[in-house]
């Protein structure tokens, strides 16, 4: 059964399935809607209105309301306590565009989060597929993969950088003893790295469970058709279920790209403070050190509001080039 | 909107006396025996001491409230320093600020400028106490004077001294640590070749203000004009100008290729590096007495930090936190504030705190107390500071450091001298572009509090 | 589905077993470091065996808290965040993606860009927010003029009425953290999922929206609920910056708070054995709901809707 029988079915073309699969199919093929709208659906706004209010309203008291407080800083220089207050017009943005600083992290920050964001995915893949394949033991699994994500940040932060530290940690030392180098306080890389690894750590949870949900709602009828046509596990894994989970995994790229540009000043926070000179800075990290650690409010207000827009423009662009082609009416 | 929150704060006001309306009421339905404890006016106090530190406050705070009957001091660690400023910052916006703050010494113009403080010495006339503020030693309460009064109370003040492993010392064939730099150098790369310890010395957290800071101070060099911007905001970063600080952090990235000197980095305490016996040397507060008594386990002590070969020493400037007066509070809130200030002012209590913390007595009073108990002759590294801080006659250079917005350029200097680390630039290099973005900050601060 | 294929098998255990140990390590870690004296978890270089005293520290960091008081604070908090985003975001998706209706795409962004500043972030205008929820009414009652009216016509203070101080409330912890569109977003990529017959049949049935939401898409929903329960428990559960600035009064205190209180400063002796012990005893209810939780995870769900 060659591979493109199946993977057309994602874009909705026409494809043509062998028949016990093309039986399963049938009556399950894509059919035109309204992005992100069901094509059997209901017509009664009032209803759709008052299903909406909760959310609408609590973001709007508490994520609309504050964020413009915040963001229309961007304009000004402020005193914290907010008693002298300047416009500067855009020399804030200014300023932020102009330092090299400023450029220098925003570009780590974009391979950070792009190499992170794919490390984290596949490897959770990986994890879930062995998971979904397993018999024996996959209740503990499941529970033993995802109990680190249990243990307060403050405490696994600390960890990691412990972990790592070159003058004590067993991990630092186990690296030694191989013959490499290994320092994140003097070698940039060392620390890029580092910081790579504590956030992949810190998210693969997430991406984890969201993918185990997802694999076992793939539909029986449909691996069993396939296994009918004899195609072995791997190849069932990327045939049916992969094109299947697109949606989970469409939300999880989204979601590890939020996570690695707007999330994870924390674990930075813990693991290497942004250091050393500044190679590990990533926007993010800046905002919180600006805003909340130096309370320079306008600079991080400005800053805040550069990050949102490349991360809409992001995000648009994500779901124009990849929500196409993902396959949603299974 | 300054309207609205005196309206939002008398409507919080009412709302207390409804409330304690109807506690009154409940409790004479009750007895009227515990009332008393019920009518002491609530005073709170947000602090940034946690661990033992925060233990010993919280005594200090319980035995205060036990000491008299009126008030009652409610104190609550926000954090860390920047934490705790935040939280205020906030609370402040809102009208929900507490009457008293811990503030760390570098926001200090943040603190003076902000139009949030009432300063201390006024507070105090107001409610009627007599504080000889000159009986407070000098290069302390220097740190916080306007118009020659401090406007805080420093509470938990530092200064950075030179700890050392005595039995590595005496192993290398040394009694003690040297005066000079260059004999200290000497000493640890003896300690480092001849194989008794790995690392000879551990580098602080905050090195910059025990070994670039202080340094400066105690060498009467220059980090600002303007007598480090005690008299105006026009100040400007100098240290990168001064030979003397270039060398100084020259001779750190020295060492620290060398092996000599060891970064803790993060997940790991470089006092722990001390106290384990990694390494032989740290130079850190004072205040680290606490934590290297109870856990070093090798005959450890301390000296004065050491000074260039043929210059005659200054005194170092401190570090740590100052009691503040917010505004906004009602005037019986101040009277407990005052009281709790003149109680943490008293020689006794400042005795018990310097002997249970390690920082510095901030009277003369309570100075003359512990060493007429001969605390000192049982604890000689504890005058080490004191010593330290009262050495010689107080300059424009060595007073303190008055830079607004002073933790963001204290971030970039950091950020700089990292690029010495990692070998990406000179010493010359990251003490010149700490300077030029630091003055970035200055001038940013001049423009918003210009006239003030 | 039964299959045999041997070498997959070893695979895939090799595979879990390598990620287990990989994610467990700083765990281990902590366990080690709890079960150390303070002398002890100072040494250099660390040592890879526990010590015995994980039982004493954890007494000692348990007296040195008020964590009774702390955990109870933590449930009320993170059970409030969990069944809080739930609820909206579950109704919100629902909305989003069954209901035909104007400016359906602009409600979608609206709510989509909340990911897009979290609170840390924007942590000071929010605290305003939460600390005076009614400011926001108050300026477009008096921008209207209505303040102005009501009062005339019945002499009540409008204003006075719009007073809401969240400051050291449970309320006040929970809404902000719930103000994020992740888990709307998630549901909406399940929903689209869901076959379109079963909405049809039900229509054909007769079955309004609401019959509809309860009677098939909430049960579907199972395991998507299940994930995104431990996710959002971890979460609210873990929480530190908000809590820590947002609450003055020690009682409302959570207990990743307390946690943070153990950890130790600069200037003190460093008891890292007391902090990892606590953590432990503080990773506990999260750690039971990922035990409980995992068990919804059964095979089938979509299979049985069809």
């Amino acid at each position: 059964m060659p591979d493109s029988n199946v993977t057309t079915e994602m874009g909705g073309a026409t494809a043509r399935p062998p028949i016990a699969l093309g039986l399963a199919l049938t009556r399950l093929l894509p059919r035109t809607s309204e992005s992100g709208l069901k094509t059997a659906h209901f017509r009664k706004p009032w209803i759709a209105a008052g299903l909406l209010a909760p959310q609408l309203l609590i973001l709007l008291f508490f994520f609309f309301i504050p964020s413009y407080k915040a963001l229309s800083l961007a304009f000004v220089q402020v005193d914290p306590f907010g008693a002298r207050e300047i416009f500067v017009g855009f020399e804030n943005f200014s300023r932020l565009l102009m330092s090299p600083d400023y450029q220098r992290s925003a570009f780590f920050t974009l391979w950070f989060t792009a190499v992170q964001a794919f490390v984290t995915i596949a490897l959770a893949m990986l994890f879930a597929f062995a998971t979904d394949f397993v018999i024996r033991g996959r209740g503990i699994y499941k529970s033993v993969i995802l109990m680190p994500y249990a243990i307060a940040p403050v405490i696994s932060g600390v960890l990691w950088a412990f972990l790592f530290n070159p003058a004590v940690g067993p991990m630092a030392q186990f690296i030694h003893s191989l013959g490499l180098p290994w320092d994140p306080n003097r070698r940039p890389f060392d620390a890029q790295m580092l910081v790579i690894v504590a956030t992949v750590w810190k998210h693969i949870c997430y991406d984890y469970i969201f993918l185990v949900a997802a694999l076992l709602a793939v539909p029986h009828s449909l691996l069993e058709a396939a296994k009918l046509d004899g195609a072995r596990p791997v190849r069932r894994f990327f045939t049916i279920s992969l094109p299947l989970i697109t949606p989970t995994i469409f939300f999880l790229i989204v979601m590890n790209v939020v996570y690695g540009l707007f999330e994870t000043f924390g674990i930075i926070d813990a693991v290497t403070k942004g250091g050393p000179a500044g190679a590990t800075n990533t926007l993010v990290y800046k905002v919180f050190q600006d805003g909340f650690v130096q309370l320079n409010l306008g600079s991080s207000a400005a800053q805040s509001v550069i990050l949102m827009i490349v991360a809409i423009l992001f995000t648009v662009l994500q779901f124009r080039a990849l929500e196409r082609k993902v396959n949603y009416q299974v | 909107m300054k309207r609205e929150v005196h309206q939002r704060r008398r409507h919080r006001a009412s709302n207390k006396i409804l409330a304690a309306g109807v506690a009154v009421s409940l409790l004479s339905l009750q007895m009227a025996g515990s009332a008393f404890a019920q009518e002491r006016v609530k005073v709170e106090w947000w602090h940034a001491l946690g661990g033992r530190l925060g233990d010993i406050v919280a005594e200090l705070v319980t035995d205060f409230n036990a000491s008299q009957d009126k008030y009652e001091l409610v104190a609550t660690h926000k954090g860390n320093y920047e934490e705790n400023m935040a939280a205020m910052v906030a609370a402040y916006r809102v009208g929900q600020q507490p009457t008293l703050i811990q503030a760390a010494e570098r926001g200090f113009m943040t603190m003076l400028n902000s139009g949030a403080v009432i300063p201390v010495p006024e507070l105090m006339e107001q409610q009627g106490y007599d504080i000889d503020w000159d009986d407070f030693v000098a290069p302390v309460s220097g740190f916080f004077l306007v118009d020659g009064v401090p406007a805080a109370l420093p509470f938990n003040s530092s200064t950075p001294i030179f700890w050392y492993n005595g039995d590595m010392f005496k192993q290398a064939g040394f009694d003690a640590p040297g005066e000079t730099w260059q004999d200290v150098e000497k000493q640890l790369y003896a300690i480092k070749e001849q194989g008794i310890s790995s690392c000879s010395m551990a580098l602080a957290n905050d090195f910059f203000w025990s070994l670039i800071e202080n340094y400066s101070a105690i060498h009467d060099q220059p980090y600002g004009t303007l007598a480090n911007g005690f008299d105006g905001l026009a100040t400007e970063f100098v240290f990168n100008k001064s030979p003397l600080v270039v060398g100084q952090l020259e001779r750190l990235a020295k060492w620290m290729d060398g092996g000599v000197l060891q970064i803790a980095g993060q997940g790991l305490s470089p006092e722990q590096l001390f106290t384990s016996g990694t390494c032989a040397t740290y130079v850190a507060s004072t205040a680290a007495h606490a934590g290297i008594s109870s856990t070093a386990p090798f005959a450890w002590s301390a000296t004065y930090l050491p000074h260039e070969e043929g210059i005659e020493p200054k005194n170092s400037t401190i570090g740590g936190g100052a009691l503040w007066v917010l505004k906004g509070e009602k005037d019986e809130e101040y009277a407990g504030a005052a009281a709790f200030i003149d109680y943490v002012a008293s020689p006794e209590v400042q005795a018990w705190w310097s002997s249970q913390t390690g920082y510095v007595p901030v009277t003369n009073a309570a100075y003359d107390m512990l060493k007429a108990d001969g605390y000192f002759e049982e604890n000689p590294t504890r005058e080490i500071a004191i010593l330290q801080l009262g050495r010689g006659e107080p300059t424009e250079n060595s007073r303190g450091f008055r830079f607004g917005n002073h933790n963001q350029s204290m971030q970039i200097l950091v950020e700089e001298i990292q690029g010495v680390w990692t070998g990406q630039q000179t010493a010359q290099q990251a003490l010149d572009n700490a300077a030029a973005r630091g003055n970035e900050i200055l001038r940013q601060y001049e423009q918003l509090h210009a006239g003030q | 589905m039964i299959e045999r294929n041997l070498g997959l098998t070893i695979f895939c255990h090799a595979v879990l077993l390598l990620g287990a140990a990989a994610v467990c390590l700083p765990l281990y870690f902590a366990f080690v470091a709890g079960s150390l004296t303070l002398q002890e978890v100072q040494q250099t270089p660390f040592p890879w065996v526990p010590g015995t005293h994980f039982f004493d520290n954890i007494v000692s960091a348990w007296n040195q808290g008020n964590f009774s008081r702390l955990y109870f604070n933590s449930l009320v908090v993170t059970i409030g965040i969990v069944i809080g985003k739930l609820s909206i975001s579950l109704i919100a998706a629902f909305a989003i993606t069954y209901f035909r209706f104007p400016f359906r795409m602009t409600a979608f962004w609206l709510i989509f860009v909340s990911l897009m500043l979290p609170v840390e972030v924007r942590i000071i205008p929010t605290y305003e927010a939460v600390a005076d929820a009614g400011a926001p009414l108050r300026w477009l009652f008096s921008a209207t003029g209505l303040s102005g009216l009501i009062e005339t016509v019945s002499g009540y203070r409008i204003e006075a009425a719009l007073q809401w101080n969240m400051i050291n409330s449970y309320g006040g912890l929970i809404l902000p953290l719930i103000a994020s569109a992740s888990a709307t977003f998630l549901f909406r990529q399940f929903f689209l999922t869901v076959p379109e017959e079963l909405c049809e049949a039900a229509r054909l049935d007769g079955a309004g929206p609401v019959k509809f939401f309860f009677d098939i898409l909430l049960p579907l929903s199972r395991a998507n609920i299940a994930a995104l329960s431990i996710i959002l428990f971890l979460f609210g559960w873990n929480q530190y910056l908000w809590p820590l600035l947002f609450t003055t009064d020690d009682s409302m205190a959570t207990a990743i708070l307390g946690l943070k209180d153990l950890v130790p400063v600069a200037d003190t002796a460093p008891a890292w054995n007391i902090a990892m012990a606590a953590a432990f005893f503080v990773m506990l209810p999260p750690a039971v709901i990922i035990l409980v939780m995992q068990r919804w995870f059964t095979k089938g769900l979509v299979d049985s809707g069809k």
